[in-house]
């Protein structure tokens, strides 16, 4: 099971906090030459922040309410620029951000500048001058090779000052970035231990940058299994966010086949030569729609030869194909050489991210969009709200599951959820329908939460919600909700009673 | 030393002297164990049709309580009792390895003997018989029997013995009907082939869960405190001597037990006695209540007008369909009987039912009319109620003694996708399935309109040099083989002999859409792919 350093960051700081109440002051005695050993004060200070977060996660329960307020440490590092560069995580739904240096007493307030939920790294701006006085910005090295020894720096927790742990490299694979859960890129893992307070902090080889410690698996599921994000990732982060806008990962929106089985190389007309894999889908919504067929099989990309498995060499390592376009950004063209229907072509997709896998992804800085109407509350389908719900339903974990592989997003692009029923005696006879997704209000079709908003917008004595796959159709005169308002907006604390935008 | 006790019935309805006897204390305690496992499972007989629940008995020595009837012996000539014991040998198919069973068991039950010579049980106990026999009480003499008719839905079934001569000089139980207050006995047998009767109150005459999927029936609750005898898995309740419900389900801890009525009884019997059994009807519609007043304006219900119940889903090809029943429409009547806002009517002997009551006691092909509001107007339409055969449903919930058609392709098994596959998986299947699966079987009346009459699956790959690469793949929707659709199983093995350029090309609903067998080499390796796996058969399809 693994965790976000971060929050469990705030179990560890909450522990730790007693024993810093606890701290006495020590009255130095008079120095004497060869009596008192002075601590040691490496440079490394001179590059580092230790960063404290207060946050306000988004409250899908009740989204008229703001949320619990948490506080939690992290680590960051500078860069040229007068940039500090640490894990999305560490200042996600943020609030209010302080960074401090090693020795110095002044905490100096932040701004998070630019944020990649995608690949899990901020940039902050310190809002203060003299913070960047006195400090050295550290260089971005390269991919360190296997077995090779890094030191990882932070302010984790056993105290409160920066620490160093020490491991070598040992595995270089694509893993998912638990922050959004729906994105995977190049990761590095190590055996230096990381902790929670680690995150955002650099890890470096020879004095230079070859990582950004991250997220790492418990002691009880895995022992001395720590990642950083690599610095091709963090480069092209940099590169991204150069325009003064981050556009994120981009991806050929496409479902792949491995083409190991002989009859079926047959079938296809392929050589024998462990080449190549086959299309088996193209999101509608993607940028290779119209572009790519199901069934073309990829023979390169960029160039680069495709092996059976779906694996390509790229710098003298073997990767997964899609880190060539892992590289890449918004517009940027990617070169296929493939087969169809026998015959050899090639074709150029022009890079764009698809939206629909966002629904399933953890979604941060972001306020809950619903409406409240007749004490019905509508919210659309996301991660964070199954989260926060937890609902049990066939039909609203089968939409949300299978929302990209069965293309529902072509026919709901939302998914609208009636979440919750507020109990009052317009409403008394509806309990049954929660979890109901709409599908029409007054026959006109739904398919996000603007057409709901705009269906109840318009004047009607009654307002007939039909559910999909329930054949009660709900329905809501307009003069008893009416006069039902204020009676369920008081009752239930409601400040407001919808929110259409993030 | 310890005079022997007399053979007798104490209030506590056991005999002293079998207390002492160590075997049966023995055979009691483990039936304890067994019973710690199966009670949850009891909550759960509702869902899962597998009869895996039993009748759970427990001796609790000095903690019995409740009344029973006393029921003295008559040492010179007893009256032979109207039940035999019922030995079943069930083994159900094994849907994970549809060429194989699941390990047999045995479980024993009482059968009535009936006025037609034949026995009644439950079908739960000979679901799935390989072999049947029935004991005489007092003797023992044992026959076999074959499973004459057996209804899944009504949880019921006939036996035959194979000598007709078995049952001689057992009187039938006729049958009657009882009512809320009544006291039904409980029959059981003591070792000795003596009748035990334990009373129990009837307390509620409701439709009610069957431990078939979907099934709801006339269903009586009881409360009663049995205790274990053997054999106790299917038990006659009796009023004034005769048959008055088949026990369904009893509960040790809350004391509850559900019994299947005589009127139910009394339908099955009338149909097995046909030439052929048709089943419990249905109209294929599905209601909600009216109480929302809401809704009664939206559906143009007169004010004024009180009950009726919201026509929510007309099934398609249903007996309400082809009588013109519409979605919107509100049911007020049927078969004259008034239905308020809830769904129920008033029954004459039993008060506020389901309407569910007045359409499945029917005669199969019964025309039964229907009164309704449409748009507020009130028309009458006459539907022709009847059973909807479990193998008309895309995903059957049940398949009824048939072994799974199956093809084994190069290490691809294929095979039908029925609720039996799904509830491999367990008590919770609905959870632990393949979602998408379990999606299509609880909404298949919304996603298939006649387009495929059953679905092919590929279950899952066995390696073999054929199927290499595809190892991962399962659970996956077969829409085609060799270009040709597939309705049912029965496309199979007509789309298996037109190879494509010698390729098996097969299709999928989904990821990976399309892969390839060699034709030549998946039959050249045939023998060799069965003999590794200990397959008896490479494949079984059914005549059609």
């Amino acid at each position: 099971m693994r965790f976000s350093i971060r929050r469990v960051s705030l179990l560890f700081l909450l522990l730790a906090s007693p024993l810093a109440l606890g701290e006495e002051v020590v009255h130095p005695t008079p120095p004497s030459a060869a009596s008192t050993p002075s601590i040691p004060v490496p440079s490394i200070h001179r590059s580092l922040a230790r960063i404290t977060t207060t946050s306000q996660d988004p409250n899908y329960r009740e989204p008229w309410s703001a949320g619990p307020i948490e506080e939690a440490v992290g680590t960051g590092f500078i860069i040229d620029g007068q940039r500090i560069v640490t894990n999305a995580h560490v200042v996600s739904n943020s609030r209010f951000v302080t960074v401090e240096k090693e020795d110095d007493p002044h905490k100096y307030t932040a701004t998070v500048q630019f944020i990649a939920h995608d690949c899990d790294l901020a940039v902050l701006k310190v809002n203060e001058p003299g913070f960047f006085d006195n400090t050295t910005p550290l260089e971005l090295g390269g991919i360190p090779e296997i077995e090779s020894t890094v030191s990882a720096y932070g302010y984790p927790v056993g105290g409160d000052r920066m620490s160093v742990t020490e491991g070598i490299v040992s595995r270089i694979d694509f893993q998912t970035y638990t922050h959004s859960l729906v994105d995977s890129h190049l990761a590095i893992q190590i055996s230096a231990a990381i902790n929670p307070g680690n995150s955002g902090g650099p890890v470096l080889q020879h004095g230079k940058v070859v990582g950004v410690a991250f997220q790492g698996y418990s002691g009880d599921v895995a022992q001395n299994v720590g990642y950083m994000i690599p610095v091709p990732v963090i480069e092209r982060f940099l590169k991204d966010i150069s325009t003064g806008h981050y556009d994120g990962y981009m991806d050929l929106s496409i479902a792949t086949f491995p083409l190991q089985n002989p009859a079926m190389r047959n079938a296809l007309g392929l050589a024998d030569n462990d080449r190549g894999v086959m299309v088996s889908k193209v999101a509608a919504e993607g940028c290779s729609d119209g572009v790519l067929k199901e069934g073309d099989v990829l023979l390169t990309i960029d160039g680069h030869s495709i092996a059976s498995d779906g694996f390509t060499v790229l710098d003298g390592s073997r990767v997964e194909m899609a880190e060539v376009v892992e590289r890449k950004f918004k517009g940027d063209d990617v070169k296929l050489h493939i087969i169809r229907d026998h015959k050899e072509m090639d074709v150029t997709v022009k890079l764009d991210a698809a939206w629909p896998y966002l629904m399933q992804a953890n979604t941060y800085d972001v306020s809950p969009r619903y409406i409240l109407y007749g004490g019905l509350l509508f919210q659309p389908l996301s991660r964070n709200f199954l989260e926060s719900y937890d609902i049990d339903d066939l039909q609203v974990r089968y939409f949300y599951d299978f929302f990209l592989q069965d293309d529902l997003y072509k026919d709901h692009p939302e998914i609208i959820v009636l979440s919750a029923v507020l109990p009052d005696p317009i409403n008394t006879y509806l309990g049954d329908y929660r979890n109901g997704i709409v599908d029409e209000i007054n026959g006109e079709k739904v398919r996000t939460l603007d057409d709901l908003a705009n269906g109840l917008r318009k004047q009607s004595d009654q307002y007939v919600i039909k559910l999909l796959g329930v054949g009660r159709p709900i329905v809501l005169d307009r003069a008893a909700v009416e006069s039902a308002r204020q009676r369920i907006d008081q009752r239930y604390n409601v400040v407001k009673e919808q929110n259409l935008r993030d | 030393m310890k005079t022997p006790t007399r053979l007798t019935y104490n209030n506590h309805g056991y005999c002293l002297d079998r207390l002492v006897a160590k075997p049966f204390y023995l055979r009691s305690l483990r039936s304890l164990r067994f019973i710690m496992n199966l009670t949850a499972k009891i909550a759960e007989s509702a869902k899962d049709f597998r009869p895996v629940h039993s009748l759970i008995w427990y001796c609790c020595a000095g903690l019995l309580a409740g009344t029973v009837h006393a029921a003295p012996v008559n040492a010179t000539a007893p009256k032979l009792v109207s039940v035999v014991r019922v030995n079943a040998t069930d083994q159900g198919w094994d849907y994970f390895h549809p060429w194989t069973k699941h390990a047999p068991y045995s479980h024993r039950g009482l059968g009535t003997v009936l006025a037609n010579g034949e026995v009644l049980v439950t079908a739960e106990l000979v679901q799935d018989a390989n072999y049947v026999e029935l004991e005489r009480a007092e003797s023992g003499d044992r026959v076999p029997a074959t499973v004459d008719v057996i209804d899944y839905e009504a949880d019921l079934a006939l036996l035959k013995p194979a000598d007709p001569a078995f049952l001689k000089g057992i009187t039938p139980l006729q049958l009657t009907d009882a009512g809320v207050g009544d006291h039904l006995s409980v029959w059981q047998l003591e070792s000795t082939g003596a009748l035990l009767i334990t009373d129990a109150l009837l307390t509620t005459v409701a439709v009610g869960k069957y431990p078939a999927d979907d099934v709801a029936l006339l269903c009586y609750s009881l409360t009663t405190s049995l205790q274990y005898r053997d054999d106790s898995f299917v038990l006659p309740m009796v009023k004034d001597g005769k048959l008055a419900g088949l026990m369904l389900r009893y509960d040790t801890r809350t004391q509850d037990a559900d019994a299947i009525p005589a009127a139910v009884i009394r339908h099955f019997l009338a149909d097995a006695a046909g030439s052929t059994y048709n089943g419990f009807p249905k109209a294929g519609l599905l209601f909600a209540p009216t109480r929302d007043p809401q809704l009664r304006t939206y559906a143009k219900i007169p004010p004024g007008t009180t009950g009726g119940v919201y026509v929510t889903h007309v099934e398609q090809g249903s007996p309400g369909q082809a009588a013109g029943i519409q979605e919107g429409d509100v049911l007020t009547g049927i078969a004259g009987k008034k239905i308020d806002q809830d769904g129920n009517y008033i029954d004459a002997r039993y008060g506020k039912l389901s309407l569910v009551n007045l359409i499945s006691l029917q005669k199969s092909g019964a025309k039964v009319p229907f009164d309704l509001l449409r748009d507020g107007r009130p028309m009458t339409l006459d539907v022709a109620v009847q059973h909807r055969q479990a193998d008309s449903y895309v995903i059957p919930p049940y398949v009824m003694n048939k072994a799974p058609d199956y093809y084994v392709l190069g290490g691809l098994v294929l095979q039908e996708l029925s609720r039996d596959y799904l509830k491999e998986w367990g008590a919770d299947w609905a959870k632990k399935a393949p979602e998408r699966l379990v999606y299509y079987d609880q909404y298949q009346s919304d996603l298939f309109h006649g387009e495929v009459k059953h679905l092919v699956i590929l279950s899952q790959v066995m390696p073999t040099a054929d199927s290499i690469g595809y190892e991962d793949l399962g659970a996956l929707v077969v829409t085609k083989i060799n270009d040709i659709p597939l309705k049912s199983f029965a496309d199979v093995t007509k789309a298996l002999a037109h190879p494509i350029n010698g390729f098996h090309k097969i299709e999928f609903d989904e990821n990976p859409n399309v892969i390839y067998l060699d034709a030549a080499q998946v039959s050249a390796h045939e023998d060799d792919m069965q003999q590794t796996y200990g397959l008896p058969a490479v494949s079984r399809t059914s005549e059609q």
